[in-house]
């Protein structure tokens, strides 16, 4: 078999931040036509060597290669020039410009200075047929959802007819359809001689689409081998440099406590009429396809957004909450999937984030009681075992650090009730599996969790009930026995499970 | 020796207000040392208190700027307790504190209903406040008529004009309000929320942090510092008119930027603001004493600011 | 018509149709108020009343683009009324002097891009915040203005004041070539760029979108506009003012808002902005010739801004409650 050649390749590079080094001699070649999967926990080094490969970032030492050939002077310019094209998770969309605009965008065919728009039209459309954009080439892309819009920035990505398309994340935010759209394109760039790099936590898409890896593990490379032969386990034997052991702690019992939340018709948002009843102690799932009303129904129960009911009672009072405070004082915190965004306060310190919540409850006579904070936070960070100098802005954390940040904070109020909204979302294993554990014991300390989540495996193995979610409304109820993958997937699609209660 | 100073420096330079209070420093004793008599304690003391007014009017503006607000408003709230005043005071009271009460909870009521417009009607602040300063520019004109109301009430007086043990009593006022906005902000829990508004809103109102009510908190403690500075200026001055308030807008403005606030919120402290108004009105000073044209005037003034931002005002990309 | 069939198939074409949603509410309000004005004012529809009407409007239309170019991209400016009056001295100094019209025509411009562009390299290259470093800008292009020209007074020929002021509508014509202008401007790929470096300038910058180039391009453009704006006012005022352009700062951002431009970059259409100048201008027109004391207007003028700026915000709150 003829060796074929990389089109992209970075050789032994180092790259270090402020004196610490986050990729320590690193390879990796992307070949043509060959689908190449990068893997490893958050902080492994793996954002590092993404922005390395696009041109964002240079390397201390060591050399990038395209086509064979090193260049000195890389920039995103030069990548864009030689084909290389990243899909960040991180959208890069203008949400007033049309789709066909901000898939141009950067790249536009002109004509006498003045963007083609006949030219745009045409090749825009081209790409949206590849990613299933079905929507008007001119509808902003701000009316679009999340998912919708991670495959708008694909397309973007195509429209440069990229030799290499570096994907992070890219199914973060998609539903299962859009997902399996995905994978099929996945596939049919590979066949066209494309190299792609695939980037993702969930390790059964890697496995299925994937045909090489490279492991990272604190900015070493742990393995650089075929994927045939490997299974999952052995996988994240490889990113964790250890065994792994069962990711989900085993299902038990649980011990049903008084009911905390009984809903008739309640509707906030995109839910609609939506019946819903918890007890304390249950973890209970909310599943189906992304945007569905699930968001907006836990925004709807912590008081965040307007909300009405037949009857509602929620940890013992009557009506739907009308704010957030009404909500704390009840006993509900909420954990927000994006946590940059709604869950904290990126550029404040560890310390003051994980006291947002309780500074009026530690406050003396009105004033701070710095001691009192200070226990408060050491338990907190020990108790959680979060690294990191407690006085450091919380943005220098890892993903996963972060994640129990915003967890951490809501402990000190002892929250009867925990929503959560998607909590491992870009979460590195050990930090996931430290996170399950946490919501078991809640649980079991007589919590009521609420775990809405895009990642169907998670609400498999943790759930004691399943509440799926179609075009608002609660479309079935699954109980512990009737619980798959397959029943998940199939009732999000409207194909209604035997035995289940909607 | 050589190294330790370079790390005082370093250290300064990552501290916005210290490095501002170098600031003064070294332009004092430069202007004391080359101007006679900038350095003679009459002239400093004058100084502070043109600073004490800047100082009160930006401890407001401070607070509301940390939440990631701003208050455009300040100015015409000057001018309308400086109006209002002397026509509102009782003769009855020969104190004249009741005028001084109800100046002051007509300017905090103004600040109020800011606070109720930028939570309630949603009205971003720059236009809510910039919107009340139009119209009580309308209203003045009602009531004052464009001719200037001179003040009689003895407690406005006494505070512009006495100087107990020798300091003046509107400094005296400014390092009470210092100390009460400095514990406010980093003793309160209240201050810990609006840094935390002023950063993310959003994750700060998941968080359980009831944003309608530090809005109306802030704004109207922000129309009360006005209403005090008003005072103050009144008694100063002796007397007030349309117009009186208004060059304290963009100064009550620059002094939080030159303490090293951030303007988009969420960083900074009044602890900066104290050493910035001070740095305003010496630079200010200096700036007439070299008998300058109305025009060169402004450029300096303008140009110092646009300087003086660069050292202390950098803020990452937006 | 012809657009109206070209816009089914045309991209371009159902784009601009897609910007004017969310704008039909504005369009009705300035239409009426419009019809309001024509039947107070039949003149209106003479082609000197008309013609008066839009010289009245012209410099707040200028102005309002000028800081909605700004707005979209993410920036404000508090330095517009100064630069206007800056914009006013040197048309009123360079004009009689060897440099004749032309030549002062040529300075003012070049003054306003080259002040413009100077602001917009500070805001861009030295990462400070665009609403001090044209706070600061604002004493020293107001101290420029005084230098040149320390009170009222200098020279604008009479067939230029004529020509732009007089009975004529040049005034409008110009403003319909600047909009052709900005469409222009809109279709290429640096105009774009002002919209995606408003919304998202870490995307736009990992897009290939040359950011800071956009930025410079936004205020130097702006300041071109707004120092036109001073040659106009010198133009029908027939002399040179320091001070005349104090109003217009505020004005134009009241414009931009009315017009449903927002603060944080990316949002909101030229279109509109436009159409909010038209409304203000209207207004204050209308409320002038009833009238209404200096009070009332005042009052009425902050009322109408809060209004459009809380209506909008409300509606969509309620219709988003189920």
């Amino acid at each position: 078999m003829m060796k074929t050649l990389p089109l992209l390749e970075a050789r032994q590079v180092f790259k270090g931040f402020f004196g610490n080094p986050v990729l320590k001699g690193v390879d990796i070649a992307l070949e043509p036509g060959r689908v190449h999967a990068l893997l490893g926990e958050n902080g492994a080094g793996k954002s590092t060597l993404i922005n390395l490969l696009s041109g964002a970032l240079r390397p201390d030492s060591g050399e990038i290669r395209v086509d064979g050939v090193p260049v000195s002077r890389f920039h995103p310019a030069a990548a864009r020039a030689a084909g290389i094209a990243v899909v960040q998770q991180e959208l890069s969309l203008t949400a007033e410009l049309s789709i066909a605009e901000n898939i141009g965008l950067g790249a536009f065919p002109r004509r006498f200075g003045l963007i083609d728009y006949a030219a745009l039209s045409a090749r825009a459309s081209e790409v949206c047929e590849l990613v299933g954009l079905t929507e008007s080439l001119c509808t902003p892309v701000g009316d679009l959802s999340l998912g919708r819009r991670q495959m708008v920035e694909i397309a973007k990505a195509l429209f440069r007819k990229p030799r290499v398309l570096i994907l992070d994340e890219p199914t973060s935010s998609l539903s299962a359809h859009e997902a399996g759209i995905l994978s099929r394109l996945i596939e049919r760039l590979r066949g066209a001689g494309i190299a792609l790099l695939y980037i993702s936590h969930r390790l059964n898409e890697v496995q299925a689409l994937c045909s090489h890896v490279t492991v990272l593990k604190d900015g070493v490379v742990t393995a650089d081998q075929p994927l045939a032969g490997i299974d999952a386990q052995g996988l994240v034997r490889l990113m964790v440099g250890r065994d792994a052991g069962d990711l989900f702690p085993a299902w038990e019992l649980p011990r049903r406590g008084e009911e905390l939340i009984r809903l008739r018709g309640f509707s906030s948002g995109l839910a609609r009429d939506v019946d819903f009843s918890a007890s304390a102690g249950e973890i209970v799932g909310i599943g189906g396809l992304v945007g569905q009303g699930q968001e907006d129904f836990l925004l709807g129960l912590y008081g965040a957004m307007g909300s009405s009911a037949r009857e509602a009672v929620i940890a013992g009072r009557s009506g739907p909450l009308k704010s957030v405070e009404a909500a704390n004082a009840a006993g509900l915190a909420y954990v927000p999937a994006d946590r940059k965004r709604e869950g904290l306060v990126l550029p404040h310190s560890i310390a003051s984030n994980l006291l947002l919540p309780s500074l009026g409850r530690i406050a003396k006579l009105g004033l701070r009681d710095r001691g009192a904070e200070r226990n408060l936070v050491a338990r907190l960070v020990k108790r959680l075992r979060i690294k990191g100098e407690t006085s450091r802005p919380v943005q220098a954390l890892s993903g996963g650090n972060q994640q129990k940040v915003a967890l951490a904070k809501w402990l000190p109020l002892a929250p009867s009730v925990l929503l959560l909204n998607d909590p491992t979302r870009g979460v590195d294993i050990e930090t996931k599996r430290e996170i399950y554990l946490m919501l078991k014991s809640f649980a079991r300390e007589g919590t009521l969790i609420i775990l809405l989540s895009s990642d169907t495996p998670e609400l498999v193995h943790l759930c004691d009930r399943v509440t799926v979610f179609g075009e608002g409304r609660a479309v079935a109820t699954l109980p512990r026995e009737l619980i798959s993958e397959e029943a998940i997937v199939g009732a999000a699609m409207g194909i209604n499970p035997k035995g289940s209660a909607p | 020796m050589e190294q330790k100073a370079v790390s005082i420096l370093k250290t300064a330079l990552r501290n916005p207000p210290l490095l501002t209070l170098l600031l003064v420093a070294l332009v004092w004793l430069a202007a004391s040392l080359t101007l006679r008599g900038f350095g003679a304690y009459g002239h400093l003391r004058y100084l502070l208190e043109l600073s004490a007014v800047i100082g009160i009017v930006a401890a407001g503006q401070t607070l509301v700027i940390l939440m990631g607000g701003i208050d455009l408003s300040v100015g015409a709230i000057i001018t309308v307790t400086a109006i209002l005043l002397p026509l509102l005071s009782p003769s009855a009271d020969p104190t004249g504190l009741s005028g001084l009460a109800i100046a002051l909870a007509i300017a905090t009521g103004i600040g109020f209903l800011n606070g109720a417009g930028a939570a309630y009607l949603r009205v971003p602040p720059i236009i809510m406040t910039l919107a009340m300063a139009t119209f009580l520019q309308g209203l003045l004109v009602i009531v004052a008529g464009g001719s200037a109301v001179s003040v009689t009430n003895a407690a406005v007086l006494w505070l512009g004009q006495a100087r107990p043990l020798g300091v003046p009593s509107g400094v005296m006022l400014w390092i009470a309000v210092s100390a009460v906005v400095l514990v406010i902000i980093h003793r309160t829990p209240l201050g810990a929320r609006l840094l935390a508004l002023g950063a993310n809103p959003l994750a700060s109102r998941l968080s359980g942090i009831n944003v309608t009510r530090s809005m109306l908190v802030l704004y109207a403690m922000s129309g009360f510092f006005a209403g005090l500075a008003g005072i103050l200026i009144l008694g100063m001055n002796r007397q007030g008119y349309v117009g009186i308030g208004e060059p304290y807008l963009l100064t009550s403005i620059a002094a939080v930027v030159l303490g090293g606030t951030s303007i988009l919120g969420g960083r900074g402290t009044y602890a900066g603001t104290i050493p910035g108004a001070i740095l305003l009105v010496t630079t200010t000073a200096l700036i007439t004493v070299v008998n300058a044209s109305p025009g060169w005037r402004s450029i300096m003034f303008g140009s110092l600011i646009l300087a003086l931002l660069l050292i202390s005002g950098r803020e990452g990309r937006r | 018509m012809n657009i109206a069939f070209l816009s089914r198939q045309n991209l371009f074409f159902s784009v601009q149709r897609r910007r004017n949603r969310g704008l039909n509410g504005l369009y009705i309000v300035v239409g009426l108020f419009l019809l309001a004005y024509a039947m107070l004012f039949p003149g209106l529809l003479g082609i000197s009343g008309f013609s008066k009407f839009t010289q009245n409007w012209f410099p707040l239309a200028l102005v309002t683009m000028a800081q909605a170019l700004l707005m979209l991209n993410g920036g404000i400016s508090l330095a517009i009324g100064p630069l206007v009056s800056l914009g006013a001295v040197i048309a009123a100094t360079t004009m009689g002097g060897p440099l004749g019209p032309i030549g002062g025509l040529l300075a003012v411009a070049a003054s306003g891009l080259l002040v413009g562009a100077l602001i917009g390299v500070i805001v861009a290259q030295l990462r400070l915040p665009a609403i001090i470093v044209t706070l600061a800008g604002s004493f020293i292009i107001g101290g420029i203005a005084l230098i040149i020209l320390p009170r009222p007074g200098g020279f604008i020929p009479d067939w230029l004041s004529n020509l732009l002021a007089g009975n004529g509508p040049v005034a409008f014509g110009l403003l319909v070539l600047l909009l052709v202008c900005w469409k222009l401007f809109l279709a290429t790929p640096l105009g774009l760029g002002i919209y995606a470096v408003g919304d998202n300038p870490v995307g736009a910058f990992r897009s290939g979108v040359p950011v800071d180039r956009v930025r410079v391009t936004a205020f130097a453009l702006s300041g071109l506009l707004t120092a036109l704006v001073g040659l106009f006012v010198a133009a029908q005022t027939g002399s040179g003012d320091p001070v005349i352009g104090t109003p217009f700062t505020l004005n134009s951002i009241a414009g931009a808002v009315l017009g449903g431009v927002g603060f944080l970059g990316g949002k909101g259409t030229m279109r509109g902005a436009i159409c909010g100048s038209l409304l203000l201008s209207v207004m204050i027109n209308v409320m002038f010739f009833l009238g209404f004391s200096p009070v009332t207007q005042y009052v009425a003028q902050g009322l109408i801004i809060l209004a459009a700026v809380a209506i909008p915000e409300l509606t969509s709150q309620w219709s988003r409650k189920p």
